[in-house]
């Protein structure tokens, strides 16, 4: 038997110790999906929602809760990483979190992580309470009489399953219109991408109470629990479904919702083909729940037939998402001749983005060349980040493009957003494609080459460079948001007395364009 | 193959991109009257079904996913066809252990011939690793993930070029996971 790897390498490289480099790696992606992404969902639902159906917010102090925990969890997480070096990365594979014998982790930092997590995922399950008790519950309960919260799931998974019609349909009452044609075509898009990152907070969150307890376990040697109560393979296809329903609901669903929001409205059209629209989202509500799949590929213990219904549902994203960006294009189309906007022109730039990214995600997302691609710089360049920089991030700042001069009756720049959304979208593509092709070329993601980088090196210049053209794209946003409302205002946000805030009536006089 | 993958991509790509610009450029004109009315849809045209173009679309779509699967699931791939197809019994299996980021090879290099199925069983007694073997340009043969014990990660497959190979961990297991790289692991003959 021979022993395999190297051990003559002078580490640290380049005075980065490859723990802190993971510990960083692990934060990256909790501070940019929760700390960015999902705040500046919370923030433009939290308005919007009230603001379609025409009532307030269901509970302000749910909404200042989920805000706090998120900031909270958020700063836990990413503290932790920080100070401990603790370095699972996101993906969490059993029993790699809570190995402390073989990998050295300081026990002290699992509480700490686990804790950060459930924080996160408690803001999240709040606002989706706060969502759906909003869209499905009359206003505030004074009574005993009013609904309970058994009364808001139900509504929601019948709505959301179109429960109703089909129960209709078994009974045979003609003509029936299911519920969810009572709410506006948005607040559809956001109950049903709510499911699917329930379901994603649940898992997640449990996956924080499970690393908690091993925290906790360890801190008493006598009671420390063993790694091996766990199934390596059951966790990783529990951990993936519910994992890739942030993918579904956070990215596709709620941008959907999002570009059937904000284009009709900038256009003053309806949105074509809304019927199907609506179906369409169901659609994807259920491909959601069979997607976890194409995460495990490479994973030759997993029964294959599996693998086959991973791939072949994955691919069903095509047709969801390609029916979605079709009805947005087509309301553009009759729209002609149309006005661009700088939320329109991020909505059309976005839909691009969600072309190359999502076509790069459906190549490598199956039995075949999964073996070639897996864990490579394309899935992480091509496929993840130009889909979430270009596809989600455009779509997020179409939001507040639109939003900010209701909320605070100024114009941001136009020039300015020109400068952005070419920077920004020049620089992710440069960016992800560096990174795509250093992936064919044989390129890890999540590898510290501690021997140079070889073959790669001209590839990671490349997306050096991208990176740098993304990050002065997102400068030239923020002197934008500065120099609209001023320095001062934005520090009032945080030491300013309180105010009551702007109500939903208020503010729906405006208009939005 | 995986350069095949990427010409069609770059390709697929450019037709996005162009397609972006030309979106933009030619939806702000005014259309010609005649075109509007023959696009437009009214409120009688289907109100609860799908227009034509989208229909199309949709028969476009999945055309695609149904092509896209019968190519990647055919043994058109090689990938696809020494996991899915190959009924061939194994020439020699080569059975590697890994434990606290050591590949533990029972010979090194492992001799392979050209041209035959060999069949890979990798275990590990500690944590998720990857194996990856990988040319000496740098470019990916195969991999797989190594799921923990009480697993075995198996893969057939067969070498077409004579060589030498290096392994490595493709799946991150911990900071020590970038030592995991065993040059000339595999030496392939014939």
């Amino acid at each position: 038997m021979m022993r395999g790897r190297v051990d003559n390498l002078d580490l640290p490289l380049l005075g980065l110790d490859p723990q802190h480099f993971y510990a960083m790696l692990t934060a990256h992606p909790f501070v940019m999906i929760y700390g960015f992404a999902y705040m500046s969902v919370m923030g433009a639902f939290y308005f919007l929602v009230p603001y379609v159906l025409g009532r307030d917010i269901y509970s302000k102090k749910a909404a200042n809760a989920s805000f706090l925990l998120m900031i909270v969890g958020v700063m836990t997480v990413w503290t932790t990483t920080f100070v401990s070096h603790y370095a699972p990365l996101y993906t969490l594979y059993w029993p790699l979190p809570v190995a402390v014998a073989t990998v050295g982790w300081n026990p002290v930092s699992i509480l700490p992580f686990g804790v950060g997590m459930i924080l996160i995922f408690a803001a999240v399950l709040a606002f989706f309470f706060n969502m759906f008790a909003t869209i499905f519950l009359p206003l505030r309960p004074k009574d005993s009489t009013q609904p309970k919260p058994a009364f808001v799931a139900k509504e929601l998974m019948v709505t959301a399953f179109n429960v109703d019609k089909l129960r209709a349909k078994i009974r045979g009452v003609p003509d029936y219109a299911s519920k969810v044609f009572t709410f506006p075509v948005f607040v559809v898009g956001v109950f049903r991408g709510c499911v699917d990152t329930t379901i994603n907070a649940v898992i997640m969150g449990g996956v924080g109470v499970l690393l908690s307890l091993y925290g906790l376990s360890y801190l008493i040697p006598s009671m420390a629990l063993s790694p091996t109560l766990i199934d390596p393979l059951w966790y990783k296809n529990v951990f993936w479904w519910g994992l890739d329903m942030i993918a579904d609901g956070n990215v596709l669903m709620f941008t959907a919702a999002t570009w059937y929001l904000i284009v009709p409205i900038l256009l003053n059209r309806k949105l074509y083909g809304e019927n199907i629209v609506r179906s369409v989202i169901l659609a994807d509500l259920l491909v959601s729940m069979g997607v976890w799949g194409h995460h495990m590929m490479a994973d030759t213990p997993q029964p294959p037939g599996l693998l086959i219904e991973g791939q072949i549902v994955t691919w069903g994203e095509l047709v969801t998402m390609g029916l979605t960006i079709f009805a947005v294009l087509m309301t553009l189309w009759l729209a002609r001749p149309v006005k661009y906007t700088a939320p329109l022109k991020y909505v059309l730039v976005s839909i691009m983005g969600y072309g190359i990214g999502g076509t790069a995600g459906v190549i490598q997302a199956n039995y075949a060349v999964n073996r070639y691609f897996h864990n490579t710089q394309w899935i992480v360049g091509i496929h993840a980040h130009v889909q979430l920089l270009i596809g989600l991030g455009l779509t997020i700042f179409a939001a507040i493009y639109a939003l900010f001069p209701m909320l605070t009756d100024k114009q941001l720049s136009e020039r300015l957003a020109d400068v952005q959304l070419i920077l920004w979208t020049v620089g992710a593509l440069v960016m992800g494609l560096g990174m795509g092709l250093a992936g064919v070329a044989g390129m890890l993601r999540r590898m510290l080459y501690v021997n140079g980088l070889g073959p790669f090196q001209p590839y990671m210049n490349t997306a050096l460079v991208g990176a740098v053209i993304l990050a002065s794209g997102y400068a030239v946003f923020l002197v934008n948001i500065i120099r609209t409302v001023g320095f001062k205002t934005i520090l009032s946000i945080f030491y300013a007395p309180h105010k009551p805030s702007m109500t939903v009536q208020a503010v729906t006089e405006r208009s939005i364009v | 193959m995986q350069y095949v993958f990427e010409i069609f991509y770059l390709a697929l790509i450019a037709v996005i991109i162009s397609f972006t610009i030309f979106f933009y450029i030619f939806s702000r004109k005014a259309p010609k009257k005649h075109a509007d009315l023959k696009e437009e849809p009214t409120e009688t045209d289907a109100p609860h079904g799908m227009h034509r173009n989208e229909r199309n679309w949709l028969y476009f779509l999945l055309a695609v996913v149904l092509l896209g699967n019968l190519v990647t699931l055919s043994p058109l791939i090689p990938s696809a066809n020494y996991g899915l197809w190959t009924q061939s019994a194994p020439v020699m299996t080569i059975t590697i252990q890994v434990e606290n980021y050591h590949f533990i090879m029972p010979q090194q290099p492992i001799i392979i011939p050209v041209g035959k199925v060999v069949e890979f069983v990798v275990v590990s007694n500690d944590v998720t690793y990857g194996f990856g073997v990988f040319r000496k340009d740098g470019t990916m043969v195969f991999q797989m993930q190594v799921v923990p014990e009480p697993y075995q990660n198996t893969l057939k497959w067969v070498f077409d070029q004579p060589g030498f190979y290096d392994v490595r961990s493709t799946e991150y297991s911990g900071p020590q996971n970038p030592l995991m790289y065993v040059p000339n692991a595999i030496q392939v003959e014939g």
